[in-house]
């Protein structure tokens, strides 16, 4: 096999936390269960099972917003040691398939089977057999991609949910893609979205016909990067020993933001989804970070060590909380505001005091 | 300017301030070491904006006057020059500082003195008087539970209450808890708290190690200030502004297991844990074994570490009530065990995830909480 050519495959476990508290608790099969916060708690979705996404419930929505859609759901708080015993289980499989295993969070794993192959159709035989013995031996249902790259193989196993094994062929990729919306491009937000819509593009095929010039003059180098990813393009490697630096999140405003309120709901809302990644992860951040960027593109980042290194939300909004105040030249126009945790470790089980 | 003084005095009088210049500042003067000629001394005077400490030693003034120069190369110069005396001289046009000692002779480039913030001094009577040798003890006891990290800048600080008769201090980092109580000579006419940085008081500790008359403690009247007034010393430091957390709620009342240990056994069973927790976030378990009319109870210290290895302390230990598992950051417990100053300490435990509290046997006015950690790991 033309070793030129790489066999990449992506899986996915489908409503990760719902699905082990139905295995643990078999009378929730079938119904819609969320998993996170409460609502009283300002608490967001970490998971919804598959009865409660038909109700248009989504992870990472507000728990209040999602039982405004959904009454009638069992709430569950997450239990993170239990939903990391299974990861580990799956993760095992994953490994007797190849050491090329890049585990992204508890419930999403990239594998490279290039080495494995003599042929690159073998590819999907070998994923059909650990979709099955994921299903067989964990009991979890499981989503897969196979394609020739990352990015690529991620959104072809979104392709197919839940239970779905979608193929992207050497050279199929292009027409994969093309019919798909912008936004399944790793690097497209809704802001950029937004901006391309009214450019009068909305899907992958439109993206493609504009002219690269043309997107770096509006979007810099993130323009041409998109123009790569939209032709289906990724040279990124699986990287074992996935050793991650830091967990962020951010994001661009549709219209640059002047008030202290709305930038701390903003700070809230990236603080609960570090911590949301840090405990799929299993992880807790030593150091909070926070990005600052204004309208003038002028950009700051400022970071603060923890005493003790936490995934708690509350304790990374604190500090995040802290940064911007010292940092924020009120009332300066804000266009990005991100949130990171780094020097990852495992949490340390510190109980607080107060 | 021109004045004389011994490089040895010289010498300690800046040790003293250099602990509060900012080698980092944005306002290049906060580099430097105001030299100030004062009623036939010399004063040293630094300052980092939140804390600020002065120092006066003996000199023969022969010029008054002042400036600044930049601390780590006086400093440095300084230490280097032989123990004689040093006469130094101001070239006021170039605020060039000319040092001759022996047969060196040396020239330091300052700023002038016009630029360096001015630390207030204390004004009047009417100070608080606190015996130098106990708030010394108490700071040791209670500063290191302070909060480092200024995600909440409140916790970076010690609460001082000052009540009747009595002074209390307080410092929680959100994880442990250690309030020291001491006497005032005289009672406070109306009942008072500030918060002081946890920085500012370790360094009050460290200036005053030779301090054998009471330290006199004054508010400035805009109250955002506390100055210690020592011998020849005076250090101020900025108030932290907010509401201290109500620490007596943190404080459990009840207990279901008392451990009385020897501390010095405790401390070294600490230590050796440590050796194997630090690759494990510091987590050591105790478990505290009741004995029975016969034989007496134990405390078991262990850690364990995937990587390399383990460790097991057994430590005699007179236990009232059941036995428990709990475990604690075994750094806190070293923290605590090595400034507790008794023989003895007792442990007082519930669950083991309630907060363990520590006390020194037969001294009623030191307190510490620790919350524990989950022992699930």
């Amino acid at each position: 096999m033309n070793k030129e050519t790489r066999a990449i495959l992506h899986l996915d476990l489908d409503a990760f936390f719902a699905a082990v508290e139905a295995l643990e608790n078999p009378a929730l099969a079938g119904l819609p269960v969320l998993v996170g916060g409460r609502p009283e708690e300002r608490g967001v979705v970490a998971a919804a099972s598959y009865p409660a996404r038909a109700f248009g419930v989504r992870s990472a929505m507000p728990m209040h917003r999602a039982l405004q859609l959904c009454p009638q759901a069992v709430v569950l708080p997450p239990r993170h040691s239990l939903y990391r015993d299974y990861s580990r289980r799956v993760m095992d499989i994953l490994h007797h398939a190849t050491p090329l295993v890049e585990q992204l969070s508890v419930d999403e794993a990239f594998l490279d089977l290039t080495d494995r192959l003599t042929a690159w159709e073998e590819a999907v035989g070998i994923a059909r057999a650990l979709q099955a013995r994921v299903r067989d031996e964990v009991g979890l249902s499981a989503s897969l991609g196979v394609a020739t790259n990352k990015l690529v193989a991620k959104v072809a196993s979104d392709h197919d949910k839940p239970g779905g094994l979608t193929v992207v062929r050497p050279g199929e990729e292009a027409a994969f893609l093309y019919p798909l919306p912008v936004r399944v491009i790793w690097g497209i937000g809704p802001v950029t979205a937004d901006r391309l819509a009214a450019l009068g593009v909305t899907t992958v095929g439109e993206l493609v016909q504009l002219p690269e010039a043309d997107l770096r003059g509006r979007f810099g180098q993130h323009g041409a990067e998109m123009a790569q990813r939209a032709r289906g393009i990724d040279p990124r490697p699986v990287v074992t020993e996935h050793e991650r630096k830091s967990v962020s999140q951010e994001r661009t405003f549709a219209r640059d933001l002047q008030d202290g309120e709305s930038l701390r709901r903003q700070l809230w809302r990236l603080s609960q989804g570090v911590a949301l990644h840090l405990q799929r992860a299993g992880l807790a951040a030593g150091t909070v970070g926070i990005k600052l960027r204004y309208g003038d593109f002028e950009t700051l980042t400022r970071q603060v060590t923890l005493d003790v290194p936490t995934d708690d939300e509350q304790v990374i909004y604190r500090a995040a909380l802290m940064l911007l105040r010292r940092t924020w030249q009120r009332p300066r126009p804000v266009r990005l505001l991100g949130v990171s945790g780094q020097n990852l470790c495992p949490p340390t089980g510190q109980l607080t005091l107060l | 300017m021109k004045v004389s003084c011994l490089q040895e005095n010289l010498s300690k009088g800046l040790s003293i301030v250099g602990r509060a210049v900012s080698p980092r500042s944005t306002l290049p003067v906060l580099s430097n070491v105001l030299l100030a000629t004062e009623a036939g001394r010399l004063e040293l005077s630094a300052t980092n904006l939140e804390v600020g400490i002065n120092c006066w030693i003996g000199a023969k003034v022969e010029e008054d006057g002042a400036t600044t120069v930049p601390a780590r190369t006086f400093i440095d110069l300084v230490n280097a020059l032989p123990p004689e005396q040093v006469d130094m001289e101001l070239v006021v046009q170039t605020q060039t500082l000319n040092l001759r000692a022996g047969r060196s002779e040396a020239n330091v480039k300052g700023i002038d003195a016009q630029e360096f913030p001015l630390v207030p001094v204390p004004e009047g009577e009417g100070g608080i008087s606190i015996e130098a040798d106990a708030l010394r003890t108490a700071i040791s006891q209670v500063a290191f539970a302070a909060a480092t990290d200024e995600s909440r800048p409140i916790l970076t600080g010690v609460l001082a209450k000052f009540e009747e008769d009595q002074l209390t201090l307080a410092a929680a980092d959100g994880f442990r808890l250690s309030v020291r109580t001491i006497p005032l000579p005289q009672p406070v006419p109306d009942p008072f708290s500030i918060i002081i940085p946890a920085r500012a008081l370790v360094e009050l500790g460290r200036i005053s190690g030779e301090q054998e008359d009471p330290i006199i403690i004054t508010i400035t009247p805009t109250r955002n200030q506390v100055l210690f007034q020592l011998t020849d010393i005076v250090l101020v430091s900025q108030l932290i502004d907010g509401n201290f957390p109500d620490y007596r709620q943190i404080i459990p009342q009840d207990w279901m297991t008392r451990s009385v240990l020897d501390t010095a056994a405790f401390l070294k069973a600490c230590k050796t844990a440590l050796i194997f927790a630090r690759d494990a976030a510091h987590i050591t378990r105790m478990h505290v074994k009741p004995g029975s009319d016969l034989s007496p109870g134990h405390l078991v210290v262990s850690a364990t570490s995937a990587e390399t290895g383990d460790d097991v302390s057994e430590l005699d230990a007179n236990i009232e009530g059941e036995g428990v598992e709990i475990a604690f950051n075994v750094k806190y417990l070293i923290d605590l065990l090595s400034v507790i100053g008794t023989p003895q300490v007792a442990l007082y435990t519930t669950t083991s995830s309630s907060p363990g509290v520590l006390r020194p046997v037969g001294d009623v006015d030191y307190t510490h909480v620790i919350m524990p950690m989950h022992l699930g790991r």
